[in-house]
Order: structure tokens, then sequence, then C-alpha cells
């Protein structure tokens, strides 16, 4: 429990730190807005009422703190481009890629766990050449490819989407699902053979160790051995594993949204930051780097709740 | 009994035999020492007893039999159901050789778990706790409840001697169960063990390179080197009249302060 808070108040402070450097560097970068929005033939006194409308005539701190609740609150500021408070337009675009992430997680997650315990009966097995020559091609594909193929084979030939047309969320779920779907199969490829390699090796780790050798001699067989002492062995590096996996799947859909036409957060970020729309932009940044944080700090939760060595005072060893 | 007959165990590794040609014999209620070297073969001896060793990375000849019963050619499933039952284990490092995400309570009772899975849980936590009170594990209720990294050492040790007899073996084999200890928990360690013997009447195959160790608890000892056996005989026997000059260097090699005592 009270490592439970502690890492708690850990992601806070955290986001607190990554919220500040990321207004700060705005700050830096973005000049001034009032300017960009008005464009040179404004008058100072446009000026002046636009950064006073902007709240940009406020100390820093205070605009800082503002900022800052709007997280909370749902006012971010307005997007320089669009002319729209900036929650407004990322809302439904962070939905769909939250969405696609998560489909995509739970699809890594309940394939290769049991396929990776299944890959360790084939270690040093005549087939086992295979498995590894299959197992790279998989990672070595990149998503984009496999998209285009996927969107090709499913949607050109057997239409069961349309490429690129994304049917909307609320009047039609089913077909946005199944957009989805294919996307996240192109976006997992790639994982799901990390993630079974990742824990092939652990167990492989694990079967070396001793107390394997002490649940021998108890008289587990094999079957017994892995599922009773080593799968939970194993699985701390996996949920560590598939934390990391978490965090990035968001940051991996910008290419696969594209591919697909998913009007996602990953599009969005990429033309409002070749639209220099600095509010966007920064909300976005700050949402990655929270969804980033919140997906390591639940993975050692988890871990802690696994490992009652983690349990200890200093959290380390 | 325990039997071995012109046991060899060549690993397709190694030019030479690990064990080549041991023959032994342990009978009902004795501890026997065995003695030797690093790297004499002393642990692929008690592995080949427990069934532990890697069947497809060597070859194995010769008899083992417990109770006429033969381990060596043994089916794997056969193995199982003798392992923890009839011979339980007990290796070096108590710490690396526990589960360390299992409760120690749950780890004492998984060959009876293994072995009589109708047995209620009920009968199964008052033969776990009555294995816990025969090695003198303190609190047990507490302990049941704690993990491997939070016992001490010894008591760690304790715990695994504990879950080694909890099925009642006939056999226990002692793979130098006491040299990561320090010299005190390792007297206490060893007062247990007699007395595990002396009242419950398991024997014992006890496995150390230190001498002492042996003295103290065997009244039947094997000297091993390279593989060979090379003396056999009653600890009295061994000490003061060895035969054969390996035992002679390993009396020898013995610190000073004992030294004097064996001599
Ligand atoms: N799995 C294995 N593969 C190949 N060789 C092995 C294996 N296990 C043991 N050996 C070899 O067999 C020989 C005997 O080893 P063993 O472990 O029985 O020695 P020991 O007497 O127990 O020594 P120590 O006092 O160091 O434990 C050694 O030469 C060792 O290298
Ligand atoms: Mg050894």
């Amino acid at each position: 429990m009270k490592y439970t808070i502690r890492r708690i108040w850990m992601l806070v402070v955290t986001m607190l730190i990554v919220s500040f450097m990321t207004f700060l560097a705005f700050e830096l970068v973005s000049g001034d807005p009032a300017q960009t929005m008005l464009g040179t033939e404004a008058t100072p006194e446009q000026l002046a009422a636009l950064r006073h409308e902007l709240g940009l005539d406020q100390p820093f701190f205070a605009r800082y703190f503002r900022w800052l609740g709007g997280f909370f609150t749902g006012d971010l500021g307005s997007s320089y481009i669009y002319r729209q408070g900036v929650w407004g337009l990322i809302a439904p675009k962070l939905s769909l890629t939250l969405l696609l992430a998560l489909i995509s997680f739970i699809l890594i997650t309940v394939i290769s766990i049991p396929l990776g315990v299944w890959s360790y009966r084939f270690v040093g097995g005549p087939f086992d050449w295979l498995r590894t020559t299959f197992n790279q091609l998989c990672m070595a594909v990149p998503p984009f490819f496999v998209g285009i193929l996927l969107c090709w084979i499913f949607g050109i030939i057997l239409h069961l989407f349309t490429p690129g047309d994304f049917p909307a969320l609320r009047s039609d779920p089913g077909g946005a699902l199944r957009h989805l779907l294919f996307a996240s199969i192109c976006l997992c490829i790639p994982r799901i053979a990390m993630t079974v390699r990742m824990m092939r090796s652990t167990v492989i780790g694990e079967m070396e160790k001793a107390y394997v050798r002490t649940a021998i001699s108890r008289g587990n067989d094999r079957r017994q051995v892995l599922t009773r002492h080593v799968l939970k062995n194993s699985l701390t590096s996996t949920v560590t594993f598939l934390g990391q996996t978490m965090a990035e799947l968001v940051g991996g859909s910008i290419v696969v949204e594209q591919v697909f036409g998913i009007p996602g957060l990953g599009r969005f970020l990429v033309s409002s930051i070749s639209n220099r729309d600095y509010p966007v932009v920064q909300a976005i940044v700050v949402l990655l780097a929270f969804w980033v944080v919140l997906a390591g700090t639940i993975a050692d939760l988890i871990n802690q709740r696994v490992d009652p060595r983690l349990r200890l005072g200093g959290g380390a060893k | 009994m325990l039997e071995i007959k012109d046991l060899h165990v060549q690993f397709n590794s190694r030019d030479h035999e690990a064990v080549s040609g041991v023959t032994l014999t342990i009978h009902d209620g004795e501890i026997l020492g065995l003695v030797g070297e690093s790297g004499s073969g002393k642990s692929v001896t008690a592995m080949s007893i427990a069934g532990l060793l890697p069947r497809k990375q060597c070859k194995l000849s010769g008899d083992v039999l417990l109770d006429g019963q033969d381990l060596l050619h043994a089916q794997r499933s056969e193995l199982r159901r003798l392992h923890g039952r009839k011979i339980g284990v007990v290796f070096q490092e108590p710490m690396s050789s526990m589960d360390p995400l299992m409760r120690v309570g749950t780890q004492i009772g998984e060959t009876l778990r293994i072995h009589q899975p109708d047995m209620p849980k009920e009968e199964r936590h008052r033969l776990v706790y009555e294995a816990m009170r025969d090695v003198e594990l303190p609190n047990p209720e507490e302990t049941y409840r704690k993990y491997p990294h939070e016992l001490s050492g010894g008591q760690q040790q304790r715990a695994m001697i504990a879950a080694a007899i909890v099925s009642r073996p006939s056999l226990l084999l002692l793979d130098e169960p006491t040299t990561a200890l320090d010299v005190t928990i390792q007297a206490q360690i060893l007062e247990l063990l007699k007395k595990l013997n002396r009242e419950t009447g398991i024997s014992m195959l006890f496995i150390s390179h230190n001498l002492n160790v042996v003295r103290k608890l065997c009244k039947r000892v094997a000297v091993m080197q390279k593989g060979k056996l090379v003396e056999t005989g009653t600890t009295e026997d061994v000490f003061f009249r060895p035969q054969h000059p390996y035992t002679q260097k390993l009396i020898e090699s013995i610190p000073t302060r004992h030294g004097k005592e064996v001599r």
C-alpha cells in the first residue's frame, strides 16, 4: 500500500516536471502567438487585444498553472489554425488512437504469452530454426508494408473495410472497430514477435535457475515446473516489457493511422507540427508523456503485486 | 537400502568420465558421508541417485537400486513418483534453491500436493507444520506465510530440509547443505540432521568437502577422487588409518588446530 502511494506520488511529480518542461520549451520556441495568428499587418491595438484575450499578458507562472489546470477542466487554450478549443479538437482523435492502442495491446497480450511459453517447447529442437526465421521475418517487415498489404487484401479485394474512409465511431461502431482491428493487426505483428522472443529467452533463463532443479526433485513434471514456478517468475519481465510496448504503441500508431486513413492523434500531431499549431502540439506532447509514464507505473504496480521482494521499503532489490 | 553398483557417468561434452565405477551402499537408517575435492564427482553421484542428470547429455551405466527398484534406467514418469516421496534432496544454496515467489509453507508442502493431490488441505497444513516443528523453524504459522527472502540463511536451509522430509522419504540426499552457512548455523544444522536421523530413521547421503563436518555426523564415509571411489570405511578407520595416499592428503589439509586432534 505504501509502495502504491509512493509510486503514484512519483507519477504526479514526473508529470509536473514533464508538463513544466514542455510549457517552458514551447514558450521559448513559439514566439508571439498573437503575431502569428494575426499576421504582419496587425495593428498594435489588435495585437494587444488578442494577447489579452489569450491571456498572454499574464505572468509566466500564472499562465503555466492555468494551462496545467486545463488538463482537468478541459480548457487547453485554442488552436491557432482552427480557432477552436484544443481539447475539443484532440478528444475524438485521442479516443481513436487509444482504442487502436488498446485493441493492439489486448491482441499482443493474449497471443504472445501463450505463444512464448509454447515456443519454449521447441528450444533446441529440429524446428527451432524455422521458428527463429519466422520470428525475425515478423520483426523485420515494416508495419507500413504489412499495412499496405492488409489494405489491399482485406480492403480492396475482400471489401471488409474501406482504406482511407474511416466510418464515424458513433454512427457505425462495427465498421469503425473492424477498421481499427485491421490496423491493429498490422501494428501488432512485429511486437508479438518481439514479445514472444522476450518471453522465450526469459523462460529459458528461468529454467536454468536452481529452484527449477528443486522443483524437479520434488516430483514436478515439465509442465508443472512451467506452470507452478517458471511462469510466475517470468511474469515480472513480461509485464515490464508489455508496459513499454503499451507506451510505444501510441507513438507507433502514427504510421499505421496514416496507411489506414484513421483520423487519430498521430496524423493530427504530424499536421499540427507542420502547421506550427503550438497549443495543439503542446497538449499532445504532454498527453503522450502521461501515457508513457502511466504505462510504466501500472507495470510497476502489477510487478510489485507479483514479486514480494519489490515490496521492500526501498523498492530496489 | 540404496545400492550403487559400478556406476559410470560420462557427459557427452567431456573426455573423462565424471563418475567411473562407483560402488556404494547406504543402509537403512545410516548417514553415509561422501567426501572429495571439488570436481571429484560427488554431486554427479548424488544427482544420478536422484535422477536429476540431463539424460540426453550423458551416458549412464551401472545400477542404482532403491529397495530393489532401479533408479538409473527407470521411466521419467516412474522417477517422478519417487522424487520427493521416496527421495528428498537438499542443495547447497538454500536461497537460490527456493522459488522466490512462492510462500515458504507452500514450498514445504509441495511434495504432498504433487504426490497426494487428494489430501485435504487441513491435513496437508498439519503435516507441513509438523515438518516445520521437526526442523525447529520458529513460529510455524507466521513462517508458513513468509517468502524465502524473509528468512535467514539457516532458516531457509531448515525450510529446504522440511520440504525434503515432509513426505517422509526413506532417503535424504544432502549436497553440501551447510557449505553456504556460517559456522554456528552449520553446527545447528548438523545437530538437526543427527536428530532427524535418530528420531525418524531416515537414511542420508551427506556430501561435503569438509572432513570435520563429516566426522561429526557420519559413522561411515566414502572418499572420491576424480570420479573414482578411493576408500570406504568407518569414519574411525578412514581418519586414523587412511589406506589411500589421497585420503591422507585430504586429512593433512584439515587446518592444524583440528589436525592435531585428528592424529
Ligand atoms: N552438466 C554437466 N555437464 C558436463 N560436465 C559436468 C556437468 N556436471 C558436472 N560435470 C563435470 O563432472 C565432474 C564432477 O562434477 P561434480 O559436480 O560431481 O563435482 P563435485 O565433487 O560435486 O565438486 P564440488 O565440490 O565442486 O561440488 C566435473 O568435472 C564437472 O565439470
Ligand atoms: Mg558438488
